[in-house]
């Protein structure tokens, strides 16, 4: 599967649950597929995506998926060692591994020897997978958001390339985090949620 | 009556009034000046300790989208080092949030420390513990709960030192 099948594949499946999605590729190819209001597009920092995600995950108490990158992941794993000790928060924390900065120009990621699922399991997550496959991957994550009731981490092995995006990033940052507000607040949202 | 709190007291005194101004959840990374806040808060409300300062600043935002008005409490070090979450994402997404800096006795460091919260566009008090910390809280309230903004309180050094 490549970055866009993985991610149209999660704006699926997730349905109106928050998503996060890290800064770069993967913020532009979810908004040119479906800009939806439960999406939170990063303009940046690189690395804090699994961060954002924990905050709303923690203050929702609603499932949340975040859309992460190697790069990012690598750039502050720290992240991911806060999601493993909150033991019952229901995050789902996707890590798309395609081993090259995708955005800035694809400059390759220093973590060819590294095991990102190795490094979630140290960090705490008690459910960790990996998968290549792209049928695998969405009834994966379909059935880890019917089922989370603990941060979830799944690494997609990408390969091959995607369709050419333009850097689509709202220039209007406040009304953007407002619509997102709007959706995660609103309690007929909530009930439906819980 | 706030004017006549003990210096050892004055930690308490701000705690009650951030939780009485609505204020939370907390966020904190390690400081030596902050420490009987920190201590305070965990024994009134908990606090969540996070390795990095800039990854409290995100955890917070994730909460202030959800609708809450956190606060993050950091040594002055810490600022420099959540320039980037500070610069592309608190402020251009226009997130609420309170910083609550713990000053070291560092000249270079607080120096900066105003400097960067100055240039970043957030507003910020220095605590003054002679004063009544309620109107201090109210007026840092005033900024993040009803203009939504950002904000910083930065604590001198012996601020919470025992009387």
């Amino acid at each position: 599967m490549n970055k866009t099948a993985a991610i149209r594949a999660i704006i699926g499946a997730t349905e109106t649950r928050p998503i996060v999605f890290t800064p770069g590729s993967a913020s532009a190819i979810a908004q040119d597929l479906a800009d939806l209001p439960n999406h939170f597009y990063l303009n940046g920092p690189l690395g804090l995506a699994s961060s954002v995600g924990i905050g709303v995950a923690m203050e929702t108490e609603r499932t949340t998926v975040v859309v992460d990158g190697d790069g990012s992941l690598l750039m502050n794993p720290v992240g991911m060692l806060t999601a493993g000790t909150l033991t019952s928060l229901r995050l789902i924390h996707i890590v798309l591994d395609d081993g090259v900065y995708a955005f800035t120009g694809g400059e390759s990621i220093p973590s060819r020897r590294a095991d990102l699922c190795a490094l979630a399991r140290a960090a705490g997550y008690r459910r960790v997978f990996s998968t290549a496959k792209l049928d695998e991957f969405a009834a994966l994550l379909r059935s880890q958001l019917m089922s989370c009731t603990t941060p979830v981490f799944i690494r997609c092995a990408l390969i091959g390339g995607d369709y050419a995006t333009t850097e689509r990033m709202t220039a209007d940052l406040e009304n953007h985090a407002r619509r997102f507000y709007r959706h995660i607040s609103d309690p007929v949202w909530l009930a439906r949620a819980a | 009556m706030t004017a006549l709190v003990k210096a050892g007291d004055v930690a308490k005194e701000l705690c009650r009034e951030l939780i009485a101004a609505d204020f939370g959840p907390y966020f904190g990374t390690p400081c030596r000046t902050l420490n009987p806040l920190h201590a305070a808060l965990h024994g009134q409300v908990g606090i969540l300790t996070v390795a990095r300062e800039e990854n409290a600043i995100g955890i917070a935002s994730g909460t202030s989208l959800a609708g809450r008005c956190p606060v993050v409490l950091m040594e002055n070090a810490g600022i420099g080092q959540c320039v980037n979450a500070i610069s592309a994402l608190v402020v251009p997404y226009r997130i609420p949030m309170l910083l609550v800096v713990g000053l070291t006795s560092e000249p270079t460091q607080v120096r900066l420390t105003g400097s960067l919260l100055e240039n970043l566009g957030i507003a910020s008090a220095e605590l003054d513990p002679a004063e009544p910390l309620g109107v201090q809280v109210e007026e840092l309230s005033t900024i993040v709960q009803r203009r939504l903004q950002p904000a910083a309180l930065l604590v001198p050094p012996a601020a919470f030192a025992e009387g």
